[in-house]
Formats: C-alpha cells, sequence, structure tokens
C-alpha cells in the first residue's frame, strides 16, 4: 500500500493494486524509470483521456463521412452487396496491432495518420450494417410507400432509414469498440492516449498500468452507454425495442 | 516516451546508413518498405509465432464457443437470463482487449492464459447472440409440429432447433474466430507469444517488413479460418445455400 | 370526383424475348366505376394494375386516366394522385396510425390543421375509432391495419384508386364486412377502382365491370357481372367462373327483387277462428300463420294445437326460425334458410315489420322461370345501392 499523504510518492511495488491504481489516477507519482519524474495524477489522466476521445470522435466521424452514405446508397438500390458484406468480413481480418505498426514505421507518426488508420477499422462494420439494415426493410413497406407517391429519395429518408436505425447503429457501435480499442495502443503512433499508461509499464508501474487498464474500459463503456441512449432516442416507439 | 525511442533507434540507424555502403545493410536499417530477399530468407522465424497464433485463437474460440453456447442454451428456457447476459457479454465485448489483459493480469499474470482467457472472453457476445438469434428463428410452426409428434423438449432442442439454427451459430463461429485471429496480436502485450511478437516486442516496433510479413500470415490465417467454416456451413446444412456473416 | 382509365394496347415484357406479363391490353374503366381484374396467379392482373401507376413500367402501349397518359409526368408526382392499397397494407411501423393515413397530403404539402381534419374525417370513413390515430400499426389488427391502408389511399381524394388483393390477408368472416364496407364507401364517395384479386367470387360482388385475365397477360373477357355469369365468352372463363354460375346468380339479387309470399298473420289475444278462416282461403301460399305483435313485427309460427285454443297465444309453439331482410343478398338470404333447416324464412324491412316470406321453392321458381333473365338485368345496379 502506498504511503499516505499527497505530494511525489515513489512508486515501489512490482504488483498493482486496486488502491494503488486509484491513488495513481489522483495524484501525481513519482517515476523510477527516468528518475523522478512525475506520472499519473488527474491532469495527466485528463489529458490523455482527452487525446483518446479526440483521436476516436474524429476517427468516427471519418468513418460515418464515408460509409454511410455508400451504405445508404447500395442498400436502397439493392446492388453492391458484395462489396458492402465482403468488406465487412475482410475489415475484421485486419489485425490492428500490425496497422497501427505498420504505419508508424511507413506511413509516419500523428493524429492525422492515426485517423485514417482508426477509420479503416471503422469503416467495415458501418458499411455493412448500414447496407443490411437497409435490405432488412420489409419490402410490402417499402412498395407501399413508394406507391404513394414517394420520390426514391424520401423513401430512403423518411421510410428505410428510420426502420433500419436499429442496425446500423448496431455496426456504428461495433465501429466504435474497434475504433477505442486501437486507439488505446495508438501511443505506439506517437498519439499519447490513456492507452500509454498500459503499454509503458517501466514508466508508469504497474499501479499506472492497472489505472490505465481501468480509465479505458470505462470510457469505452461510456461510449457504449452513450451511443445506446442515442439509439433508443433516435429510434421510432412504433418499433419493437432492439436487442443489440 | 516510445516516441522519443523510436526516435532514437532511427537516428543509430541513419549512423549506420552513413558509415556503411555495401548493399550487406540488415534490412531493418533501411528505408525499404519490403526487403523480399531478407523475407526469403528469414521467414523461417515465422513458424513459432505462427503456431503459437493459431494454438492462442483455436483455443480461445473453442473455449469461448463452449461458454458461449452454454450460456445460450440456458437462456434459451428462462427468459429472465436474456437481458443480463446480453448486457454482460456486451460489456465484455466493449472492453478493449488490451485493457483487459491488464486488468487480468493481476490474478493471471502476464503469460498466454491471460490472452487466452481475454480473447474467449471477447467471443461471448459474438457467439452468444449468434446462437440466440439462431434459436429465435426456427419457425415456431416446426417446433409445433415436432411437439405434436410427441417430442419432448430436450429432443426437440437436440434434433430440431439447434440443427436449424446451424448457419446462424457457424455464422457467430466465423465472425469470432476472424476477430480472434486479429485481435490475437495483441498477445504481444501481456508475454502471450503468436504473430504480435513479430510486430511489437518489449516496447519497440520491429521494421515494416517483419510486421508486414506478420500482419500479412494473420490476415491469411482468418481468410483460411473463414472459408473452412463457411464450408462446414454449407456442409453441415445443405438444404441452405447462403447466410450473410 | 373520379376519372376513367383506359388501357391502350399496354404491353408489359421483362427482357427482350420471352412471353408477356401483359399482352396488348386495351380496355376502358368509366369514370366511377369498379373493374376487377381477376384470373389465376401469374395472369398479369397485377403487372396491368401497376401500369397505371407506374410501378410498373409500359414496355409498349399506353394507360392514359382521365384522357391523360401516365407518361406524362413523373412517376412520383402521378402516384400522389392515385390510392394504392396492397395485400400486405405496408403501413409504415414507425409512424402513428395518424401519420400513416396523412403521409399523402404531407407529401402535398397540406396545413396541418386540414390533415388533421381530414385523417380524422377517413378514420371514421373506413369505420375506425378516430383515437386510434395515437397507435402504431403494430398494435392494430389485421382487418383494422386493412382499413387504414384503405384510408391512407383515400386521403388525398384521389380521382383513381388502385387495389392489390387488399382484403387477401383477412380472415373470411372480416373480409365479407370489409367488402360490404367498401361497397358502402364506394357509394358515397364513386372512386374509379382497379381492383386485382384470383376470388371470382369477390369480383362478382364487387365488379361494375370484370376482365376475366390467363397467363400470357390477356383478357378472355371484359363484362358485366351477369353478362359473365350468363353468357361466358370461352371456355377458360367458363371453367374459372365455376360449374356453379346459377347459384353465383343469386349473388346477384336481393330479396326485394322477387314476388314473395305471404301468410296470414295473427295478432295476440285475436280469435283462432278468424285465423283459421284466413287459413283455409284459396289463395293462400304459406299453411301456416305467422304471429305478429302490434308493429307487424313478427314473433313465431303458430301450429295447430296453437289454433286449437280460442284465442292466439302470446307464446307460440314453434320458434320463429331464420328471418332475412329485403335489403339482404338474396344468396345470403338462402344460406340463412338452408342453416335454419325451416322451409320458410320471415322477410322484414328495414324497420322489422314483416314484408313477406320466403321459401327455397320461391327461390328455384325464380332461377328457372324465363322472367329471371330479364329481371337480373335490371338488378345489375349493385347490392349497395
Amino acid at each position: 500500500m502506498a504511503a499516505g499523504g499527497g505530494g511525489v510518492i515513489p512508486l515501489h511495488h512490482t504488483f498493482a493494486s486496486l488502491g494503488g491504481a486509484f491513488e495513481f489516477i489522483f495524484s501525481p507519482q513519482a517515476s523510477n524509470v527516468t528518475g523522478g519524474t512525475t506520472v499519473g495524477g488527474l491532469d495527466q489522466v485528463i489529458e490523455l483521456t482527452v487525446n483518446q476521445l479526440e483521436v476516436t470522435v474524429l476517427a468516427l466521424a471519418l468513418s460515418l463521412f464515408i460509409a454511410l452514405p455508400a451504405g445508404l446508397y447500395f442498400g436502397h438500390r439493392g446492388t453492391g452487396e458484395l462489396l458492402a458484406v465482403g468488406l465487412g468480413n475482410a475489415g475484421r481480418a485486419i489485425p490492428e496491432l500490425a496497422l497501427i505498426a505498420f504505419m508508424a514505421a511507413a506511413i509516419g507518426v500523428g493524429v492525422l495518420n492515426l485517423t485514417i488508420a482508426l477509420a479503416v477499422l471503422g469503416i467495415p462494420p458501418i458499411l455493412t450494417n448500414t447496407f443490411v439494415g437497409i435490405r432488412q426493410v420489409d419490402r410490402a413497406t417499402v412498395d407501399a410507400a413508394r406507391g404513394i407517391g414517394m420520390t426514391e429519395f424520401e423513401v430512403l429518408r423518411k421510410v428505410e432509414l428510420p426502420l433500419a436505425i436499429p442496425t446500423i447503429f448496431s455496426g456504428i457501435r461495433g465501429a466504435t469498440v474497434n475504433i477505442v480499442a486501437t486507439a488505446t495502443i495508438a501511443p505506439l503512433a506517437g498519439v499519447l492516449t490513456l492507452g500509454d499508461f498500459i503499454i509503458n509499464r517501466n514508466v508508469y508501474g504497474a499501479d499506472g498500468v492497472l489505472a490505465g487498464a481501468i480509465l479505458v474500459a470505462l470510457l469505452a463503456l461510456a461510449l457504449e452507454f452513450s451511443l445506446a441512449g442515442l439509439q433508443r432516442l433516435l429510434t421510432s416507439k412504433g418499433l419493437k425495442p432492439s436487442t443489440a | 516516451m516510445t516516441s522519443a525511442m523510436l526516435a532514437a533507434v532511427g537516428e543509430v540507424g541513419e549512423g549506420f546508413i552513413q558509415e556503411r555502403t555495401s548493399d550487406t545493410l540488415p534490412c531493418q536499417a533501411t528505408d525499404k518498405l519490403f526487403c523480399f530477399d531478407w523475407a526469403r530468407e528469414n521467414i523461417g522465424r515465422y513458424e513459432e509465432p505462427t503456431i503459437q497464433h493459431l494454438e492462442l485463437v483455436v483455443i480461445s474460440v473453442l473455449l469461448g464457443f463452449a461458454v458461449a453456447f452454454a450460456l445460450a442454451l440456458l437462456a434459451h428456457r428462462r427468459t429472465w437470463l436474456r437481458p443480463p447476459l446480453l448486457a454482460g457479454t456486451g460489456i465484455l465485448y466493449t472492453i478493449p482487449s488490451v485493457a483487459f489483459f491488464f486488468l487480468l493480469e493481476p490474478f493471471t499474470g502476464r503469460s498466454s492464459e491471460t490472452a487466452i482467457i481475454a480473447l474467449s472472453v471477447y467471443t461471448l457476445q459474438i457467439i452468444y447472440r449468434n446462437t440466440m438469434v439462431g434459436l429465435a428463428n426456427v419457425p415456431a410452426s416446426v417446433k409445433d409440429a415436432a411437439r405434436g409428434i410427441g417430442q419432448t423438449d430436450r429432443q426437440i432442442l437436440w434434433k430440431v432447433e439447434l440443427p436449424l439454427a446451424t448457419p446462424e451459430i457457424i455464422a457467430g463461429l466465423r465472425i469470432a474466430t476472424v476477430s480472434t485471429v486479429a485481435l490475437a496480436t495483441l498477445a504481444t502485450f501481456v508475454n502471450g507469444g503468436g504473430l504480435g511478437e513479430q510486430i511489437f516486442r518489449g516496447g519497440n516496433i520491429d521494421f515494416t517488413t517483419s510486421i508486414i510479413i506478420a500482419g500479412g500470415i494473420a490476415i491469411l490465417i482468418a481468410l483460411v479460418f473463414d472459408v473452412l467454416l463457411l464450408g462446414l456451413q454449407r456442409l453441415v446444412t445443405p438444404w441452405r445455400r447462403a447466410v450473410a456473416a | 370526383m373520379a376519372e376513367s382509365v383506359r388501357y391502350e394496347g399496354a404491353t408489359k415484357r421483362y427482357g427482350k424475348s420471352g412471353p408477356p406479363a401483359v399482352d396488348e391490353l386495351t380496355l376502358e374503366v368509366p369514370a366511377g366505376e369498379i373493374c376487377v381484374l381477376v384470373g389465376p396467379s401469374g395472369c398479369g392482373k397485377t403487372t396491368a394494375m401497376r401500369l397505371v401507376n407506374r410501378t410498373v413500367e409500359l414496355t409498349a402501349g399506353d394507360v392514359l386516366i382521365g384522357g391523360r397518359s401516365v407518361r406524362e409526368r413523373e412517376p412520383a408526382r402521378l402516384r400522389r394522385e392515385i390510392g394504392y392499397v396492397i395485400q400486405q397494407v405496408g403501413l409504415f411501423p414507425h409512424r402513428t396510425i395518424a401519420e400513416n393515413v396523412a403521409a399523402v397530403p404531407q407529401l402535398l404539402g397540406w396545413e396541418k390543421e386540414r390533415a388533421r381534419e381530414r385523417t380524422a374525417e377517413l378514420l371514421e370513413l373506413v369505420g375506425l375509432d378516430p383515437e386510434l390515430g395515437e397507435r402504431y400499426p403494430a398494435q392494430l389488427s389485421g382487418g383494422q391495419q386493412q382499413r387504414v391502408g384503405v384510408a391512407r389511399a383515400l386521403a388525398a381524394d384521389p380521382p383513381v384508386m388502385l387495389m392489390d388483393e387488399p382484403f387477401g390477408a383477412i380472415d373470411p368472416i372480416n373480409r365479407e364486412r370489409l367488402q360490404n364496407e367498401f361497397l358502402r364507401l364506394q357509394a358515397e364517395i364513386g372512386k374509379t377502382v382497379l381492383f386485382v384479386t384470383h376470388d371470382i367470387d369477390e369480383a362478382i360482388k364487387i365488379g361494375d365491370r370484370i376482365a376475366v385475365m390467363r397467363e400470357g397477360g390477356r383478357v378472355e373477357q371484359y363484362a358485366t357481372p351477369a353478362e359473365l355469369l350468363m353468357a361466358p365468352a370461352t371456355e377458360f372463363v367458363e371453367d374459372f367462373v365455376g360449374a356453379d354460375r346459377a347459384l353465383k346468380r343469386l349473388a346477384l339479387m336481393r330479396v326485394s327483387d322477387i314476388d314473395l309470399w305471404e301468410a296470414p298473420l295473427a295478432h295476440v289475444g285475436q280469435a283462432t277462428a278468424e285465423v283459421r278462416a284466413k287459413l283455409a282461403a284459396p289463395e293462400v301460399e304459406v299453411p301456416y300463420p305467422l304471429l305478429v305483435d302490434g308493429e307487424r313485427r313478427p314473433l313465431g309460427w303458430l301450429s295447430d294445437r296453437d289454433l286449437g285454443e280460442e284465442l292466439v297465444p302470446g307464446e307460440p309453439d314453434a320458434p320463429l326460425g331464420p328471418v332475412v331482410e329485403l335489403d339482404d343478398v338474396m344468396r345470403d338470404a338462402l344460406a340463412d334458410l338452408l342453416q335454419g333447416e325451416s322451409q320458410y324464412a320471415a322477410v322484414v324491412d328495414g324497420g322489422g315489420r314483416i314484408a313477406g316470406v320466403l321459401s327455397i321453392e320461391i327461390i328455384s321458381e325464380f332461377l328457372s322461370s324465363p322472367g329471371a333473365k330479364t329481371d337480373e338485368q335490371s338488378a345489375v345496379e349493385r347490392p349497395h345501392d
């Protein structure tokens, strides 16, 4: 157990403890690697959290910008199934570590590159689920919509899209999980996120690692709940509650 | 930090380049994206990690499948279990694996065990959900007919419901397996072995040729599993041709 | 206000070669009439209907609504002026019933208030409680959903309605109710309707004119129901209409169309001697007296035992048995008679007062008499008039 009091506390224990982790989060500690510089503390935690959120939101926005219109278009037209579903399958096979490492070693570090790499992971689930979600709308409902005089765009916007929201959101949440997970190892690419606590044990110590793990988990869950809430808000009352 | 170290390594490498002029430069030190020569010579060193990787994947998926399948069978009859199980597996899925590794670490240490547990937990949601969906999609009329000819609930489950749910279940297995192959690269963070160690080891990112090879093998393994499982799905359910993943 | 629909050599072909789905269809539906397209599955009736609102595009020929070709306008604009009802209804599950009904007005840019009023009016018109407007489709029964579908099609008061097996997915009891209500509705609003069905009985009941189609998208006969039943043009039509044509004709008639018999009437407390005297009269057609109340409403049949008393008792020996109304379709009346296992049915008017007596004998006499044919011609006006 760490000795009490504020100020700088030397990291001695090699095994993490919950108490130690909490201490790490809230008060700066002395690192025994880089010779006594302070690590941890709320300020640093907030800084890294913001970094991770920033890069996550950017990547998600980019993924949505690319994948959502494409999925809606192909889904409505009924073409491009091979692409939409195939990309989803392929995307799952991409090892995030290899992606990040490759990016860092070959293309270059930085937020921009990282965002693009993360978007590569975020696009497939959104594209596939948007496509499938639109296709799965009851054909009779679409026929009726067209038959009473909606233009193709109106059919998509007023009927197909609202009815596909649960499936689409499932894809968005999946993309977010991928992106947050990969953003966690972003420090390998020079962008300091909460994952830094986890990856650099030598600097942050065992408590830091545990603290990092807890914080990352909490962040991921917070995002998931927010998205779930947003989904509930956007889903029409007339539809059954989504189980996914 | 890491970026500082990266820069340091880069400098040393450059120093190397300035001093040496022969073309027996180690591939690691050059800027080349992919050194075919080096790849050909050193491909052997990926054998062990690949085997480790396969072990990680197979064990994790089997373990995850066993647990998820059992949970699904439990929840099949007891509908009150469904929301908590769905939520529970969902939460486990949401937590990034790297974080999960180190949440487990105080208990299981830095080993492949930790990696396997985390990886199998990650598969739970997909397999559980797909199994539940597969069972739910069995037409009520078929179950009704089975009941009508006198089958017990147990017989209906094993002889009617599960066979009809198989495409969905295998689809879930496919997704889980492919995801796990990709995710298992992260096992390097807990000294779990696998191809990830050829990408990132002990604080250092390896050079691009190695990254490409390791990553490429991982993707290849994923593809092979996907095709194999797709074949299995077609084999086991000849009455249905294609199911969306 | 309705418009005519005319097909001029309308043809639909999928792919370059191969049989046409609709083959040079030429027929005219006068404004305000119901034209039923009927035939076996695959005969192209649904495709022919969809040519009108361009949910299927013409390969050749033309379709004119009120003299204007459907090709003249953009499909979406065209469809907003055509009512569209399909078998699976296709209500928008994510919108309330009211929003569903107001869908076309909303597309046309009506003000909210006007749309709301119209919605309430329509829900009542199709026999639904306007309060249902706040519910969602999933909360309604199949029959209710179908009514909403009809209301939605009528919302913008289109001159033409397309209906594709609208009552097909409903159970037989509710189907009959919906058919009757639809006919009543049509009597009020008089739209031009293209109605597709595979059920010849429904076609006969509903159609002013019927087009019998066969595979290959060809019309075998386009005629009124009576003509179809009495003079089928080809063997196909004859087979399709069915061997029970004579019985089917009963669906075209009402009880009021034929001469009913009269039964001697008796009142409670009347002296039975009087009643017996009436019975003995030679022109009596029904050998049993009918007990009626002060308003001439039938209470039951009197038996010989009843007549043995001095005064007519209040409780007759024999129950009343089947009672039919003047307005009833003859086929339904016959069914009631047969079901009641009685030889005679009392016929009452709208107020429940006795108007005559119906028997199976009367019906069969009528069918076989030469007068039946001419009478039917005039009874071609739909039973809902």
